[in-house]
């Protein structure tokens, strides 16, 4: 089934929205290409979309040769907020920007929520 | 211990990573994934990252060697591995006339970032269809015979060859008074290498 390109775009600007703290969203592959995203003013979502595959591949690379196992997940903190990189199934990758005031436990619940309505979508 | 960075960069498809890996004395950190656009149409996996190799120079010198992703998205990427070079490589697919574009935008993004020593590779030699060097040169808008960086041909897959670019590389950045066989030690990039060097 082809993948719905409106949904997957609706389901992140509803995310976004919906979600305190939450700024962008984007869904790439994980050779770095976009495809949905709902980001911040200014951000290009190819230079995301790339940076998040570069980030979670060498995050992989090092889960596996320091003995981490597979990665689950890759936490940007700066002090300026979050930066959440999370596999979304196989062919694809989730990342997600939050502000500084966002409470950590909360991002990750609401982003193993919209995962699990993401991969419906890309199944 | 001194530390040498060569920078291994090119198109989509040139051999950069083929590169590393035919020269590399440790094993290669990539960061090979499986590529979804037009890049599937030349090459199953492409890197997203960096690829990384080290080979020892000599007791008191070991080379870093760094491969860029092919792509422009990637060009972050590029950016971060040139300012820390010391000298870079540019490898050309000399039958995919179609890239030499790609290559040359490659080239003015490191040019305008950084002046330092480079050569070109060029790879694909056997294929039907390829350019030779002079044509490749042309093509990269080295249009006068002064200033023309130094080419050589390159088969990405052959350790020997690849050992014979990495050299000149080497030759171009430090005085050739430095790689004269006397001055080298037994721990050499390969047994191989020293019969490379011109006396």
């Amino acid at each position: 089934m082809a993948i719905n390109r409106e949904k997957l775009s609706m389901v992140l600007q509803n995310f976004v929205t919906a979600t305190a703290d939450v700024q962008g969203a984007a869904v790439v592959t994980p050779d770095g290409l976009p495809l949905g995203s709902s980001l911040p003013l200014g951000m290009d979502d190819e230079r995301v979309s790339a940076m998040s595959a570069s980030m979670l591949s060498l995050g992989e690379r090092i889960g596996l040769e320091l003995a981490r196992g597979s990665v689950d997940r890759i936490f940007v903190e700066g002090d300026k907020g979050f930066g959440v990189l999370t596999g979304c199934g196989e062919d694809a990758v989730l990342l997600v920007l939050a502000s500084q005031a966002a409470k950590q436990g909360l991002l990750m619940l609401e982003i193993k929520r919209v995962l699990a309505e993401l991969k419906l979508i890309l199944m | 211990m001194e530390i040498m960075r060569l920078i291994v960069t090119g198109a989509v498809g040139s051999g950069k990573s083929t590169f590393i890996r035919s020269i590399s004395e440790i094993q290669v950190v990539d960061t090979d994934t499986r590529a979804t656009d037009e890049t599937g149409l030349v090459k199953q996996k492409t890197t997203v990252a960096f690829d990384f190799g080290r080979l020892q120079h000599g007791p008191d010198m070991v080379i870093h060697l760094h491969g860029t992703p092919g792509q422009s998205r990637f060009d972050f990427m590029w950016d971060m591995l040139i300012h820390k070079a010391h000298a870079y490589i540019l490898l050309v697919a000399a039958h995919r006339p179609e890239e030499f574009r790609q290559a040359r935008k490659i080239l003015s993004f490191m040019n305008q970032r950084v002046q330092i020593p480079m050569i070109i590779g060029l790879t694909h030699n056997d294929f039907p269809g390829a350019w030779s060097q002079k044509e490749v040169l042309l093509a990269l808008g080295y249009m006068t015979e002064n200033n023309r960086p130094l080419i050589v041909q390159i088969n990405p897959t052959q350790k020997d060859s690849v050992a014979q670019a990495v050299i000149a590389l080497v030759q171009q950045l430090i005085p050739c008074c430095c790689l004269l066989p006397q001055n080298l030690h037994d721990e050499n990039i390969t047994g191989k290498v020293r019969s490379y060097i011109p006396v």
